[in-house]
């Protein structure tokens, strides 16, 4: 899908702390020097970065980026429940809706991609990993990335003697999301279940 | 043409009468129907049957009196369910039905009789000879040593007489004079094995709790499992300590022919996918025999294990290939004592699934896991193919997320497999797979996990009144945990306790429904 569309516009957002605005870079950074497309960042900080709805704002183009500032998102992903009633708006209508699943309850009816990133990152042995996996999550759900790229990217991002952490937890996410992404095409075949 | 044998039980009573009339005016019975006269039909259980084949016969025969005229009474109707059982059986095997049969006569019936053993020779020659050569009496593989050898290797001399065994042994626990460690010390000591060590040796239950609690680390399960083989277990005449008549070690060594090529057939639900150009094999193991074997005796449905396993490799598109001509894995054989003829078994397992380019073997059955991913290895038999328990594959992709699992509102206790809880690569699986259910309640029996009661039987041999008392014992266990289903990781679990719910003394108070884990995942898994 990335392909088709040259420009793709991404809000990650949650509470400060929760790793927010290193995953926008991750993607921007996976974007700029793996996929070579031309890739920004906008990041909130002051009081947000103590607490409260934190945000980076990703745009990923394969022309110039003439500006910074997400209007609309193509993907919003969303890892606190304050920082999606705050952003849910800008999501376009037919945009990927990524929520962390323990922590985000969307209301309406539109469809969304749940991940419990947070429970699963203290399975893995440390909380703070809950980005990474969000970011594998989006990769494997959304494919603004290539997972390559991604890889690189946490890999270059990430303080020497926890790449092999990083790698589980990205890769965690990566296959929830392909599993989410094949529960979806059975659902559509009305094949949820193995009893036949 | 001269070496076909057909064995003709025939009943002392109303045949026999016949079969003197046709002596009587000179008839020429053909010389390969080799007669034993037996007293009556139905006291000719399928072990009796099968041994026959296992034996080289080409084809059986049982003769005994037509409908209502039993001497003993129910004679005829054992006979009718006994011959429809080892015909399935054989059927399975690859034998083909018609090489069993069964007919009534009366007395005065001596031109039916002709008739008939005339048919029924004429049917065996056209289906030629038995594919089985017998195992018995071949060339014993020479791995086994001498009970010093064994001692030594795994180094039973360090047993620093604590007893410690003793009193955690199952066994013991349940009123047997049985002590592992009196039993390594007669070995050591003794010149000879007496009858009592030896029935000792073969009453073990190879639950390894005793290895478990050992200071010293001495292996008692496989220390016993040598044991075995050095004393002879397979010395082919049905040692008296194997259970059913030993008709499950008859089954196994019919296996080791080369030539036989079972037909297993199973009938999978339609929907089933599997592939047979697939690099990925679903072992299925014993279940059909099991089922046949069973059925009249408790509602065991093991084969359910095999097709709820294949929906769930199903669920999450896996095709597997499934071999129509799988053999047994050995397990039984091996650990029964008979370590030739599991040799051979192995390497007539490994060839055919190496030569049909099989990469990763998946099972569900715990016995067939550590035998094929371990035991072959142990045995110098390089497999050559990845060997993972059904519980890993399943792990491994709900792990991926995005699956659930519908709520199952019973209570449920788990009954531990002795094999997968002494496995340190799966031992944590079953609890890990129970977490991730959706249910009422679980909660564990009094004795759980690496201390967990045996079902009490091993490899069909040693059940006695003590096997009953342990898994009387341990049904209570279950009972007390307040559950309503029991889950189980191994079919012979469901067999065993579900023979003793059969207690007619003790009525309904150990009933408890049972269910195997496998089949819990099947039913309820979902994609989110």
């Amino acid at each position: 899908m990335s392909q088709k569309i040259s420009k793709k516009e991404i809000i990650i957002t949650g509470f400060g702390g929760q790793g927010i605005v290193l995953a926008g870079r991750i993607i921007g950074m996976a974007a700029a020097l793996g996929d070579k497309k031309e890739s920004t960042l906008v990041q909130s900080y002051g009081p947000e970065s103590r607490g409260g709805a934190c945000c980076a704002q990703v745009i990923i183009s394969d022309d110039t980026i003439q500006y910074p500032y997400v209007a609309m998102a193509d993907v919003l992903a969303c890892m606190s429940q304050s920082a999606y009633e705050k952003y849910k708006g800008q999501l376009k209508a037919d945009g990927f809706l990524l929520t962390d699943k323990d922590l985000v309850t969307p209301d309406g009816d539109r469809e969304f991609f749940a991940i419990p990133s947070t429970r699963m990152a203290e399975e893995l042995g440390r909380k703070m990993i809950a980005n990474i996996i969000m970011i594998g999550f989006a990769t494997s759900v959304t494919g603004v990335l290539s997972e390559k790229a991604a890889k690189e990217a946490v890999l270059a991002s990430v303080p020497k003697g926890t790449e092999k952490l990083n790698m589980n937890a990205f890769e965690k996410g990566y296959d929830y999301g392909l599993s989410k992404l094949k529960a979806r095409r059975k659902k559509a075949t009305a094949n949820t279940g193995a009893s036949l | 043409m001269k070496n076909f044998n057909v064995i003709l039980f025939l009943c002392n009573w109303g045949p026999h009468a016949a079969y003197q009339q046709l002596q009587e005016v000179d008839y020429q019975i053909p010389a390969e129907i080799k007669m034993v006269r037996i007293p009556c039909t139905g006291r000719i259980t399928k072990a009796l049957l099968f041994k026959a084949f296992e034996m080289g016969a080409d084809g059986v025969a049982l003769v005994g009196c037509s409908s209502g005229t039993c001497r003993y009474g129910s004679g005829t109707q054992a006979a009718i369910n006994n011959t429809e059982d080892t015909r399935n059986i054989i059927d399975l095997l690859g034998l083909g039905k018609e090489r069993m049969r069964l007919a009534n006569f009366l007395p005065d019936e001596s031109q039916l009789l002709k008739e008939f053993l005339a048919g029924f020779f004429n049917d065996i020659l056209a289906m030629g000879k038995s594919p089985i050569s017998p195992a018995i009496g071949k060339e014993k593989i020479s791995l086994d040593e001498n009970a010093s050898a064994i001692v030594a290797r795994h180094d039973a001399y360090s047993c620093q007489d604590c007893g410690k065994c003793t009193s955690s042994c199952p066994l013991a626990l349940c009123g047997k004079t049985y002590s592992p460690r009196d039993i390594v010390n007669a070995i050591i000591h003794g010149e000879a094995i007496s009858p009592q060590v030896e029935n000792n040796i073969n009453a073990c239950l190879t639950c390894g709790i005793c290895h478990e609690r050992c200071p010293s680390d001495v292996n008692f399960p496989e220390f016993i499992r040598d044991m075995r083989c050095s004393i002879g277990g397979s010395g082919g005449n049905g040692s008296s300590r194997q259970a059913h008549g030993g008709f499950f070690q008859s089954l196994m060594r019919a296996m080791v022919s080369p030539d036989l090529k079972p037909r297993r057939g199973v009938h999978l639900p339609e929907q089933i996918r599997t592939d047979p150009e697939s690099k990925v094999m679903f072992f299925g193991g014993c279940a059909p025999y099991f089922d046949v074997f069973f059925k009249r005796h408790h509602h065991v449905k093991t084969m359910d294990i095999l097709t709820d396993s294949l929906k769930l490799l199903n669920f999450f598109d896996v095709h597997p290939r499934l071999f129509d001509e799988e053999r047994c894995c050995g397990h039984d054989l091996l650990w029964s004592g008979d370590r030739s003829n599991f040799m051979r078994l192995a390497k007539l397992n490994v060839e055919s699934i190496r030569d049909a380019g099989i990469e990763t073997l998946i099972t569900a059955c715990p016995e067939c896991f550590q035998t094929i991913r371990f035991d072959y290895e142990n045995h110098g038999i390089d497999t050559g193919f990845n060997v993972i328990h059904l519980y890993e594959f399943l792990e491994n992709e709900i792990d991926k997320g995005a699956v659930e699992f519908n709520h199952l509102s019973r209570k449920i206790t788990f009954q531990d497999s002795c094999r997968l809880k002494r496995m340190e690569k799966v031992r944590g699986l079953p609890r890990k797979l129970i977490q991730r259910l959706s249910v009422e309640k679980f909660e564990e029996m009094k004795d759980s996990d690496r201390s967990a009661l045996c079902c009490g039987n091993c490899a069909w041999t040693g059940c006695d009144s003590y096997s009953k008392a342990l898994q009387v014992k341990r049904l209570r266990q279950a009972h007390a945990t307040g559950s309503d289903l029991m889950v189980t990781s191994c079919p012979k679990c469901q067999i065993h306790l579900s023979c003793a719910m059969q207690d007619i003394m003790l009525g309904d108070e150990l009933k408890m429904d049972m269910i195997d884990l496998t089949s819990v995942i099947a039913n309820t898994i979902c994609w989110d």
